[in-house]
């Protein structure tokens, strides 16, 4: 609504565009900047490799458990007679229960197992046969560890596809007459590693949303440091076409960013389930981010104090962002989706998501955008932020909240 | 053409103007002359729009800073003390963002820019970075930058503060050659500057006008039209008795040979020598400047 004002005003039109244009090319051209930008993108290359790295290390040596709790991670009901199909499934990664399809399929709709497999009572028959298996897969689908079941049960499925396909072979040839021993490769914690997976790249794509904390200092804090701002707050705009104009350049850059960011981890092989919705999610979460920054941006005296301010509003913002997502993971909830990061997850897992449920981050990133720039121009209107003596931050506050009278 | 009515501003206990008053005519030159923390530059922001006044209003062509604040910024052009200008930006990037900024119109920005450019005479610095300046082209390229749009009122503060002497003289050539088709505020502690270039001086202390007036008739207030310096062998009393009787002389000073004497006219100049009865040593004849104004504006504020 506040940015809705603010475009629609009619003394200056939309100045803050052109402060925009020029904040954002000025940057590009900077090789300050492009040294930096490099240098982010040679760590995400890094980050990468280190992952892979790591998670091929995890993969190849049995018994070395990064994850040694997670007994009992997910669960499974079977329905398979002749426990043909459930002794290969991992009982470390996944408690499995025996039982009727039907007691199966009365606890998943309770909620007590996440997923229940139907295995036919004529497999035994049909592998004599050299026929195929029907195994059929019920998930509850509002639950996010559902993927890994679903992995582990696809897994085996195909060990026991192509065990069965040797041993089809190997019985037209009779002098390799050696029974075919059906064994699983050691997936070591492949499991767990794909949520982990997912948690990495989601972490990955919001990652450059902190990088560019100190150009938006930089634009902001320098013009009081250099004092530039004077010439600046002498133009015929207004202190919010100055916010948003620098807010706006720095928004554009972390567009790029993330696009490019995106495109590597594509290049390297990291899958990205419905990649325009992830990219627009992480933008709309880059706004409030910003809004946060100005604010402190604009308080600020100097760089240092902007700095430590910066290192605990982006402490804040990491804990809105992860919390959400954490308990998500722990425990399905609706409110659980007020964070981007969540819903980023939701996709990869390739969850069925509700239109309303998109509205409930994208409307607190608004919510907050409205709440952050509107706090940001406050601050730049005043003379007293600006040119100081600064007020302090409680009777700033007081001010804020309309308590003015209290303080005097 | 500018009415300053009533203004006051405060930062925190300090007072910065207390409730001043003032008119500045169209196409004047108003020079403020005043001591460090005189209120000078609070007051120039506050006409600029930069600052809100705690009370009072400026009126500018009729129009009121808390009302129409944009409309009054686009008519001025702003030279701050400091030549702060974006580093990174070449010299007429830097002039094309502040005329986008101030809203000339695109077919005519190119133009205008090459105008300041040549004005200034940066014409063959306009691709160059503004880190690569010294700080008399800097001040150069601030006062193109505040000429860009072609604003009716320049506000100049401390322009050639800093500056060499032959840059200073520059910059007060440019000042001279506006002088008349815009209205200028010039904010300066050189009193020579503020002499040669003003219609009009004000004398600001504390927030508040000492005085006010032509540089002659601030001049004139002080000591009479003519100071006469004589430097003299032997000094006798006598002497003093009799060039105190002469009817042009407004007072005498002697410390140790030398004779400080105040006339309101040449006319007894030569009555003053045939006193000394050529017992002269030297003598020369001083004008009161306007820092004799300013000193004594002090002693009596």
């Amino acid at each position: 609504m506040y940015l809705l004002i603010l475009l629609n005003r009619d003394d200056n039109g939309l100045k803050f565009t052109t402060i925009s244009k020029w904040e954002f090319l000025e940057t590009l051209k900077s090789r300050k900047f492009l040294t930096i930008f490099f240098l982010q993108i040679s760590v995400l290359f890094l980050m990468i490799f280190v992952f892979n790295a790591f998670a091929t290390n995890i993969e190849s040596q049995q018994g070395i458990s990064i994850t040694p709790s997670l007994a009992g991670f997910a669960s499974l009901d079977v329905d398979d007679e002749g426990r043909l199909f459930s002794k290969y499934i991992n009982p470390d990664l996944i408690t499995i229960t025996h039982s009727t399809f039907d007691e199966s399929m009365e606890n998943l709709n309770a909620g007590e197992t996440m997923a229940v497999v139907l295995v036919p009572e004529d497999s035994l028959d049909k592998i004599r046969d050299i026929g195929t298996i029907d195994v059929k897969l019920y998930l509850d689908q509002a639950d996010p560890k559902r993927s890994v079941v679903r992995d582990e049960v696809n897994r085996t499925a195909k060990l026991m596809a192509v065990g069965m396909s040797n041993s089809w072979i190997n019985s037209l040839t009779p002098q390799n007459s050696t029974p075919e021993v059906v064994t699983q490769e050691s997936a070591g914690e492949s499991l767990p590693m794909q949520i982990i997976t997912k948690a990495m790249i989601a972490i990955l794509l919001f990652l450059p949303l902190f990088l560019f904390g100190n150009m938006i200092i930089d634009s902001v804090v320098g013009e009081k440091e250099r004092k530039t701002g004077e010439i600046l707050m002498a133009m015929p705009i207004n202190p919010s076409d100055i916010i948003l104009g620098k807010s706006m350049a720095v928004l554009g850059i972390i567009a790029i960013q993330i696009a490019i960011w995106m495109a590597i981890l594509l290049i390297t092989g990291f899958e990205i389930s419905s990649p325009i919705l992830v990219y627009l999610l992480v933008l709309i979460t880059a706004v409030p981010v910003i809004g946060v920054t100005v604010i402190i941006a604009a308080y600020s005296k100097n760089y240092k104090e902007a700095g430590i301010g910066l290192t605990f509003g982006y402490i804040l913002i990491v804990g809105f962002i992860m919390i959400p997502t954490l308990a998500y993971l722990s425990n399905k909830s609706l409110i659980s989706n007020i964070s981007p990061l969540t819903m980023v997850m939701r996709l990869f897992s390739g969850d069925i998501i509700h239109a309303y449920e998109f509205l409930i981050p994208i409307g607190f990133m608004v919510f907050l955008s409205a709440v952050t720039y509107g706090i940001s121009i406050k601050l730049f209107q005043r003379d007293d932020v600006v040119f100081g003596p600064r007020p302090g931050l409680i009777r700033l506050i007081l001010e804020f909240v309309g308590l003015k009278k209290c303080i005097g | 053409m500018i009415k300053i009515e009533s203004l006051s501003k405060s930062f925190g206990k300090i007072k910065a103007l207390d409730n001043l008053n003032l008119d500045i005519k169209k196409g004047e030159l108003l020079g403020i002359i005043g001591p460090n923390g005189a209120g000078k530059t609070t007051a120039i922001r506050i006409i600029c729009c930069i600052l809100k006044p705690d009370s009072g209003d400026v009126l500018v062509n009729g129009m009121s800073i808390h009302q129409e604040p944009i409309q009054i910024k686009s008519m001025i052009g702003y030279l701050p003390e400091e030549p702060n200008l974006y580093e990174r930006f070449k010299a007429k990037d830097l002039l094309r963002y502040f005329a986008e900024l101030y809203g000339v119109p695109k077919d005519r920005i190119t133009g205008r820019i090459d105008e300041m450019l040549e004005l200034v005479g940066m014409s063959h610095r306009a691709d160059d970075r503004i880190n690569t300046f010294s700080k008399g082209l800097r001040q150069r390229i601030g006062i193109a930058r505040a000429l860009v749009h072609d604003p009716e009122i320049l506000i100049f503060d401390e322009p050639t503060m800093g500056l060499d002497p032959a840059t200073s003289s520059n910059i007060r050539e440019f000042i001279r050659d506006l002088k008349g088709d815009k209205t200028i505020i010039l904010c300066t502690h050189y009193m020579d500057e503020a002499d040669s270039l003003c219609d009009r001086v004000v004398i600001l202390d504390q927030g508040k006008i000492l005085d006010m007036g032509t540089p002659n008739d601030l001049k004139s207030k002080i000591h009479g039209d003519i100071i006469l310096n004589i430097k003299v062998e032997d000094p006798d009393d006598g002497d003093i008795k009799l060039i105190q009787g002469l009817s042009t002389v407004t007072g005498v000073d002697v410390v140790d040979n030398q004779y400080t004497i105040s006339l309101r006219s040449k006319k007894d100049i030569n009555d003053i020598i045939n006193v000394f009865e050529g017992d002269i040593l030297s003598i020369n004849t001083k004008e009161p400047t306007l820092e004799d104004v300013f000193i004594n504006s002090f002693k009596q504020g």
